[in-house]
């Protein structure tokens, strides 16, 4: 019962991602894709360190190795 | 004589044209996916494919795609799935109940297990990858 609960858990929140995806690439959406999204955290700079993009690509390199070699 | 700069267009270069870049990340998954989780090779297969786009995401030698300057006004609507997954992986992980109540990691092990598979799932790590360094 727990086990189909979290199943269901997560496979709801990613058919939301997918939803969402598929909204924001409807013509004239006001919802932006998830590139863009990612973009537009890849921006934030403090000073001349860009913040937004090591951070980013800090945690998708750590999911990488989570998922892939872990 | 030199053209202004707003009057000229940069060619696509041979390497950032998918035609080059799908089959080079295929075959990156294809190495990848022999490689067993917890490995010494997987380690270090997955710190140098990163380290080294990491590398090409920091420096300039990849053009990038320009970057929105303003979010539209649903934008908020990303929170809702974020907070769902967040939600069920940290309660998951927090209760710690195994197979009984599993974290996403627990579930998706097995999943990506089978060679075949785990190059899939090498390829859209690699991909997201490559999109995010080109953003």
């Amino acid at each position: 019962m727990m086990r189909a609960l979290a199943i269901g858990g997560f496979l709801t929140s990613l058919a939301l991602f997918a939803v969402l995806e598929w909204l924001a690439r409807r013509e004239g959406s006001r919802i932006p894709t998830l590139g863009e999204m990612c973009a537009y955290v890849m921006r934030y700079e403090v000073g001349p360190v860009p913040v937004g993009r090591i951070g980013l690509f800090g945690f998708w390199w750590w999911l990488g190795w989570h998922f892939l070699a872990r | 004589m030199e053209q202004p700069r707003e009057l000229t267009v940069e060619a696509p270069r041979a390497w950032d044209r998918p035609t080059f870049s799908i089959p080079v990340l295929a075959c990156l998954s294809l190495v990848g996916g022999r490689f067993a989780s917890f490995s010494t090779e997987a380690n270090l297969y997955v710190l140098g494919t990163g380290g080294l786009l990491i590398w090409l995401g920091l420096s300039n030698r990849v053009p990038r795609r320009p970057a929105p300057t303003r979010l539209g006004s649903g934008a908020a609507w990303w929170v809702l799935p974020i907070v769902v997954f967040g939600v069920f992986e940290g309660v998951t992980f927090v209760v710690s109940a195994g197979d009984d109540f599993p974290t996403f990691s627990r579930l998706a092990d097995p999943l990506i297990e089978g060679q075949l598979i785990r190059s899939v799932a090498w390829f859209a790590w690699l991909g997201a990858f490559w999109e995010l360094v080109r953003r």
